[in-house]
């Protein structure tokens, strides 16, 4: 059953992941950038927990906050850069960030023995479900918390005014412009609600893995976060959904049985996806 | 001083095979305005698939091995292009790029899983030569590397601009409806890009794994970034741009990794990006 | 209301705009007509603020615009629809009309959160007037793609209604329009200048123009060459040489 909570844990983190590009990608701004953000958040987060001793709930919080800081910083530089050239700075941006935490020594002497993000090495032992004897089952649930409060609040965003409107920028900005939008403010907004769902994501990652380092947060998981909204398709937040159940559960897990050869299946997957419903699983284009 | 001259000069050579990268990227988009993210995977597995004559012929010299990844390199690039961009629809590029995305991975396993991960060993021509003057030595096989860069740069140039095949792709990539009435077939034509650049790619990553001495898995994310960075400085769709900072690019990072060392280098090439991006975002030569 | 003073635009070497005077009173319906090319869509991308001048000056309300940006100029009240239709295809009639709510006084008369997240209650009672106008109302939940061209027409001008606007430019409107649509395009013009709305037109429909403007000016390679009432232009042999042809 362990087992099970586990495979559920990495759906629900992933999940939030996809989310936060979800909005982002609405907007018509492609986005490598996620898996930074949620690089702060984890850092962060394992961080106030582990040297800082806070309790769960304010350490994610912060995470949050941190990655919607980061974000909203990014969001406006991105402004100037249009189309495709946007994927090839918020990648950039990645890997400085991963640079960053590759580089990162902060250590603190606990007892006889130092704890913090040690550069290449990385950040161990962030035991905090486990030293308040948290079960698999109870952080599974805590985890699905979040992605249900984020799936919720898109959803909600999505059948109001801003989910209309931030859907028209992306499929028209002179238009929007021309309608009035604010195109700067509806951007930089996307991308700063994307940055705090990847941050309270990435603070949930660094406790359910307990171990982080800079490698974790690379270009493949960067793909991720935008595989799940494209190949899910941006009709609905249940897209991503859909994407991140099928990606972890079919893939990663069903397909154990090929060994090592599943992570060359995964690639072969997206390129079959893509050209066989290229407007992803439930669509989003419906004309 | 001398260090420094030193530092440069050798950027500048490797910096030749940098812009063979970044033309790739850049002729893709300009002629068909998506960004083929496999394309550095691509030249990587192209220079692999060069060692395969080796077994076939024992005591093969190096410049058959180049030959052989230089034309693998256009078989890769023309398999790129029928997974990724013959059959998907062109109003989709998301779809496109995630399918070169998943093509990137799909290579990255396969080369990790023929070579079982290990580096291999890669022929070099004229390694043994140094010219000098003084206490200043130009590399023999980077003087080799740079040569055929720039040999092939010129036979590119050549082709697309005193051609048939040269007109009708820059036909393309200015109107492509209207050339299609014209009686140019697009599809061939893109096609025949991807072949090109393949080509091009091919003995780009050879000569890569020559200076090297060896090729790993390993280098393709990072070649990727910089092949992006070359590609975003130079000003997407402009094979000049891409010349100049593919030069720029390589000796910025020499010179970098002399003084600074090999862990922040890429830290500062990102931040010549980022300082591109804000202060001339299209690039140095506009398209 | 608005004022061109020495308005000039380059692109390059191209003067698409070349020292342009122009006044357009409150409640008039001006037509900006001339050949191809004359600057004539320019001129209203200029005052919408999608590019700026490179020379002279656009006063509207006693205000010089500056560098104002579009969405802004918007505030101001200025409006202006596309000659190349540009709705959200993939919004409903609806939700196009909805992201156009934009109007002045709806930040202080919603509030941020009502404006932003709150439902569709709200503003009804505004969407359905403008539905109403542009006779959509029985495809409110039609995709904005799926509409047939005229329906089309009539949604891009309802939608640059939406914000209330003190200026509306029409680019092109009658394009690919039978003369029924023309005489109902006709009809609806001159009920919004009867709400005080105050427009200007360029149209190569002549009898739409003619019909339907209180003034005329006429654009060539940029400059403005002629003035005055639909019979002045008419007459005039500049004008028909340049443009209307023949005498």
């Amino acid at each position: 059953m362990d087992f099970y909570y586990g495979l559920a844990q990495t759906m629900g983190i992933h999940t939030l992941l996809g989310l936060s590009a979800y909005i982002v990608l609405l907007t018509g701004q492609v986005t490598m950038a996620q898996a930074a953000f949620f690089a702060v958040g984890a850092y962060a987060a394992g961080m106030l927990t582990v040297l800082g001793g806070w309790p769960i709930l304010p350490a994610l919080g912060a995470g949050g906050v941190l990655g919607a800081a980061t974000a909203c910083a990014v969001g406006f530089p991105a402004l100037r850069v249009k189309g495709l050239m946007l994927v090839v700075a918020t990648l950039a941006f990645g890997e400085g960030v991963r640079l960053f935490f590759f580089n990162f020594d902060y250590q603190v002497a606990k007892g006889d023995i130092k704890v913090g993000p040690l550069g290449g090495e990385g950040f161990r032992q962030i035991r905090y479900f486990q030293e308040n004897g948290w079960t698999t089952g109870e952080a599974m649930l805590f985890i699905w918390g979040f992605v249900v409060l984020a799936m919720a609040a898109l959803w909600w965003f999505d059948r109001s005014r801003y989910g209309a409107v931030l859907r028209a920028v992306g499929e028209d900005e002179l238009a929007a412009q021309s309608v009035g939008v604010n195109l700067t403010a509806v951007k930089v907004s996307a991308m700063t609600v994307g940055g705090a769902i990847a941050g309270i994501g990435g603070g949930l990652y660094a406790h359910y893995t307990t171990h982080i380092e800079h490698a974790n947060f690379n270009v493949l998981l960067a793909t991720f976060a935008i595989a799940y909204p494209i190949v899910g398709g941006l009709k609905n937040v249940f897209g991503t959904l859909a994407a991140v159940v099928f990606v972890q559960a079919f893939l990663i897990e069903g397909l154990r049985f090929l060994g090592d050869w599943r992570n060359l299946l995964f690639g072969a997957l997206i390129v079959a996806a893509m050209n066989l419903r290229p407007y992803g699983f439930l669509g989003g284009r419906r004309a | 001083m001398l260090d420094f001259i030193q530092a440069v000069s050798d950027g500048l050579l490797f910096g030749a095979t940098y812009a063979l990268i970044g033309i790739g990227f850049t002729l893709v988009f300009g002629v068909m305005h998506k960004l083929n993210l496999a394309y550095a995977a691509a030249s990587v597995g192209a220079a692999y698939a060069g060692l395969l004559i080796l077994p076939l012929s024992a005591g093969a010299p190096a410049w058959l091995v180049f030959l052989c990844a230089f034309l693998a390199g256009g078989v890769i690039g023309w398999l790129v292009y029928l997974t990724c961009f013959h059959f998907i629809p062109l109003s989709n590029p998301l779809a496109a790029l995630m399918a070169t995305v998943g093509m990137l991975l799909l290579i990255d396993e396969i080369i990790v899983h023929s070579t079982a991960g290990m580096p291999q060993n890669y022929p070099a021509m004229f390694d043994d030569v140094m010219l000098r003057a003084g206490e200043f030595t130009l590399r023999g096989d980077l003087l080799l590397v740079a040569g055929v860069s720039i040999l092939c740069m010129i036979g590119l140039l050549a082709l697309l601009y005193r051609t048939r095949l040269g007109l009708a792709t820059r036909a393309v990539s200015q109107q492509a409806v209207a050339a299609q009435l014209c009686g140019i077939r697009v599809g061939r034509v893109n096609g025949t890009t991807f072949v090109i650049t393949g080509l091009l790619g091919g003995i780009a990553g050879a000569l890569i794994g020559a200076s090297v001495g060896a090729l790993s898995p390993l280098l393709t994310a990072p070649l990727t970034v910089k092949g992006l960075i070359v590609t975003v400085i130079g000003g997407l769709g402009s094979i000049p741009g891409a010349i100049i900072a593919g030069f720029l690019v390589g000796a910025f990072e020499n010179v970098f990794q002399q003084f600074r060392g090999v862990t922040e280098r890429d830290l500062y090439v990102m931040l010549l990006l980022f300082a591109f991006l804000i202060f001339r975002p299209s690039g140095l030569f506009r398209h | 209301m608005l004022e061109l003073r020495g308005l000039s635009r380059h692109f390059g070497g191209v003067k698409a705009i070349d020292g342009l005077d122009l006044e357009v009173r409150k409640g008039e319906i001006v037509g900006l007509i001339g050949p191809n090319g004359s600057g004539k869509s320019t001129t209203v991308n200029v005052i919408a603020g999608v590019f700026p001048p490179t020379a002279g000056k656009i006063v509207f309300e006693h205000q010089d615009l500056g560098s104002l940006p579009t969405h802004r100029r918007l505030q101001h009240g200025i409006a202006r629809t596309f000659q190349n239709i540009r709705l959200f295809g993939q919004l409903s009639v609806w939700q196009n009309l909805w992201v156009a709510q934009n109007a002045p006084g709806e930040r202080a008369r919603r509030g941020f959160v009502a404006r932003w997240l709150g439902g569709q209650t709200g503003v009804r009672a505004e969407i359905a007037e403008l539905l109403e106008f542009s006779g959509l109302a029985h495809k409110q939940d039609e995709l904005a793609a799926n509409l047939a061209f005229g329906e089309q027409r009539r949604l891009e001008l309802a939608r640059a209604l939406a914000a209330r606007p003190k200026l509306l430019m029409l680019d092109e409107p009658a394009a690919g329009m039978n003369n029924e649509e023309i005489g109902q395009l006709r009809d609806r013009i001159l009920k919004l200048r009867a709400h005080g709305i105050t427009i200007v037109l360029i149209e190569h429909v002549m009898e739409l123009v003619m019909g339907v403007t209180d003034r005329i000016a006429v654009l060539n390679f940029g400059q403005k060459i002629a003035e005055g009432t639909p019979a002045q232009i008419q007459a005039d042999p500049l004008v028909r040489k340049a443009y209307l042809g023949g005498i």
